[in-house]
């Protein structure tokens, strides 16, 4: 446990001092701090859209960000020979990946905990310093980790055996395909003229797929007229289903992992 | 070396993999699709192309929608009203919880495409009302977009007041209806000939507000709804004696009441083409009090869902933001004054909204006593009790109700002055129509008499 600690506390210094993350993060923070003065609406109407615009930049920013901090992890480190290193020491193949996932995921943890409190700050200074319903506009940042959590997954695994660039390509289509398939497969499921063998293909894939939509969550926070029972409950099944699918790309990447010549 | 896989790590991955997949098949997509899907399962996808659709569909729609309404906002500023068009329909795809967008979106579309003599191109009314439609499916669970469509029957088409009715109603069912717009809902019962279902709406609301008045009476805005439905329910009983309706329900003769006897208001039209695409429009209504305005229409023969006077309305579950636009369909109002209509319509600048590409045309007049002012309505009775034409009063193009109605007949090659008609001037007229100059009427007994209220 001691060595998957040590690790991942590496890997998020070694994040922190990447500059093209933190120039991502700088960039997605800028454009949290200028989204306010984006055009004057109705009250109700520009409400809406700023909280759409600063959750829709929070969620991008973090998804480049954890594609970009994950899809090179384990290359560079084969690449730097610093690998040899590490698992020279009585470090196993399983926990050094699963070190470099935590580290990635505390990493990205950080970067969205500071997006976050810009998007606090900018609605408690909206709000007249009025805390009122800044919980519930925290929830979408929440499930967000927990989506950029399961694509960080996803990257750590293409990259035990696919190159940075290829895997850069692969998780972001991915995450698309991840983001897409919900509502695709709600329409399918929907179309009377569909075959069933359609039906029951995408149902399969909508099975094995990440399915990233899961977590966008946001559409209640930014509109909040609409009535949702328990969403806490929401909340928690899909954390636990982010948690298992994560396990199971770990499971895949460390079995890949450990057949790799490295 | 490569080692052979744990049984442990099998037995971890496997059971994660079942795990979420239990959770997306049991458990999460059906709560998905019914809290968090774009559209909640009613997505609308037609006319969005390739990249709007993959927008729609991933997880940065909120983000698109808000963007996109900024910029139209920037639009409405510099009066680019078309191309505002395709980004309401697209921000209501995007995020169709915006009511925002939705309540804009139908009043634009039904309000603010306009000729130069701001006269609304009233093809778009069914996709406006599509529009609000759609925003009702969309967000069931606040009277907005019920409210924002029972107005735009009563207040834009002000002709099928039962849509009122039933839209208003739907809205009063969600609790944060406004207390100020509940009252609208008995305004539109009357209009429907439904006049005790408006006196009982009033009691109703009555009851609360003086509840609420009753519970915090230092609140002003209590105290003065509560007076303002006091003062309707008190006119409403007044104006129902005086105009007979109590009567005429319990079989009484209307003799001696505000209506009778029903008075001749003696339609009579004459339609000149001035100029190509323009027309001149002259006419008697013995109706002296100031407020009244009959409704002229002039549309293709066979405009599509045509109704007399009108349209199917509701014809369009789909917000097609290409309304028919090989057809024309002008509607307008004929002010009265001194008993006597004369206006002139200019369709010549307007082509898009005139195209006259059909050959033969219909001018109809119309007026409907249910959407007569009230003091007009003291002498035409709540359903036009008091009212009748000798020659134009019509039963039948409004089942059961009373209106006048006639047609006149004009072609394509008269309204543009082509062939024969290029150097004689068009004139159609009813058979009634009497060339009198500045006065129509010789005889002063022909004027209304106009009952006062309370008198």
């Amino acid at each position: 446990m001691r060595s998957i600690i040590s690790i991942a506390t590496t890997t998020v210094g070694e994040a922190i001092r990447r500059k093209v993350l933190l120039i991502i993060l700088l960039v997605g923070i800028l454009f949290l701090v200028v989204a306010p003065g984006l055009g004057v609406l109705s009250a109700r109407s520009e409400t809406t859209v700023l909280r759409g615009m600063m959750l829709g930049i929070i969620q991008l920013t973090s998804a480049v960000i954890a594609i970009v901090l994950t899809v090179y992890m384990i290359p560079n480190e084969i690449e730097r020979r610093t690998i040899y290193t590490i698992l020279s020491k009585p470090v196993q193949r399983w926990q050094f990946l699963l070190g470099k996932y935590l580290g990635a995921v505390l990493a990205l943890g950080l970067m969205m905990l500071l997006m976050t409190a810009v998007l606090v700050f900018t609605f408690w200074l909206q709000q007249d310093r009025q805390v009122s319903g800044i919980a519930d506009l925290i929830a979408a940042p929440l499930m967000y980790f927990v989506q950029m959590s399961l694509l960080a997954a996803v990257a750590i695994f293409f990259s035990t055996f696919v190159a940075p660039l290829v895997n850069f390509f692969l998780t972001g289509g991915m995450y698309l395909l991840g983001s897409l398939f919900n509502p695709f497969f709600q329409t399918l499921q929907e179309s009377q003229g569909t075959p069933p063998v359609a039906k029951l293909f995408a149902q399969f894939v909508n099975t094995i797929l990440p399915n990233f939509a899961n977590y966008n969550i946001q559409n209640p926070i930014i509109n909040p007229g609409q009535q949702i029972q328990n969403p806490q409950a929401y909340y928690m099944q899909a954390t636990i289903y982010g948690v298992f699918y994560i396990g199971t790309l770990l499971v895949l990447g460390i079995l890949i992992f450990d057949r790799r010549e490295v | 070396m490569i080692r052979k896989p744990s049984t442990l790590l099998l037995a971890i991955g496997a059971i994660c993999f079942l795990g979420q997949a239990a959770l997306q098949r049991g458990v999460i997509f059906d709560k998905w699709k019914k809290d968090y899907s774009p559209g909640r399962g009613q997505m609308v996808a037609g006319g969005l192309s390739p990249d709007q659709m993959l927008f729609a569909l991933t997880g940065f729609r909120e983000m698109v929608a808000g963007i996109l309404w900024v910029r139209a906002d920037s639009f409405f500023d510099t009066g680019n009203y078309d191309a505002i068009l395709p980004i309401i329909r697209l921000v209501t795809i995007l995020d169709p919880k915006q009511i925002d967008v939705y309540a804009t979106g139908m009043w634009h579309i039904g309000y603010n495409f306009t000729d130069e003599e701001q006269r609304s191109d009233r093809r778009y009314i069914p996709s406006a009302l599509a529009l609000g439609k759609e925003g009702a499916r969309q967000n069931p669970n606040t009277y907005e977009m019920f409210f924002e469509t029972g107005w735009m029957w009563y207040h834009k088409i002000d002709d099928d007041y039962g849509q009122a009715v039933k839209w208003f109603n739907e809205a009063q069912k969600r609790e944060d209806m406004l207390v100020a717009r509940k009252n609208l809902l008995s305004n539109a019962y009357e209009r429907n000939g439904q006049v005790p279902e408006g006196i009982e709406t009033l009691y109703t609301l009555y009851e609360s507000a003086a509840e609420t008045a009753e519970a915090d009476k230092q609140a002003f805005g209590n105290k003065q709804n509560k007076e303002t439905l006091e003062n309707k329910l008190d006119t409403a009983i007044v104006r129902m004696i005086q105009r007979g309706f109590i009567a005429e329900k319990e079989g009484r003769p209307l003799v001696g009441y505000d209506v009778y006897p029903p008075f001749d208001v003696n339609f009579s039209a004459k339609v000149t083409v001035i100029d190509p695409r323009v027309l001149k429009v002259e006419g008697s209504y013995g109706v002296l009090p100031v407020g009244t305005r009959i409704r002229i229409v002039l549309k293709d023969v066979d405009f599509p869902n045509s109704v007399p006077a009108g349209m199917e309305w509701d014809s369009s579950n789909d917000v097609n933001l290409d309304p028919p636009k090989k057809s024309t369909f002008m509607q307008d109002q004929l002010f009265i004054r001194n008993r006597k209509f004369n206006r002139k319509i200019d369709m010549s600048k307007d082509p898009t909204m005139y195209p006259f590409t059909g050959q033969d045309y219909l001018v109809e007049f119309y007026y409907n006593p249910r959407s007569a002012p009230p003091h007009i309505q003291d002498k035409f009775g709540f359903n036009g009790e008091g009212f009748t034409d000798k020659n134009f009063l019509n039963t039948e193009v409004r089942e059961g109700q009373r209106v006048l109605y006639t047609t006149l007949k004009l072609t394509r090659d008269q309204i543009l002055r082509r062939g024969e008609w290029k150097d004689k001037v068009p004139v159609v007229k009813t058979s009634n129509f009497v060339e009198t100059g500045r006065n129509y009427f010789g005889d002063d007994s022909l004027t209304i008499d106009l009952p006062s209220l309370r008198n």
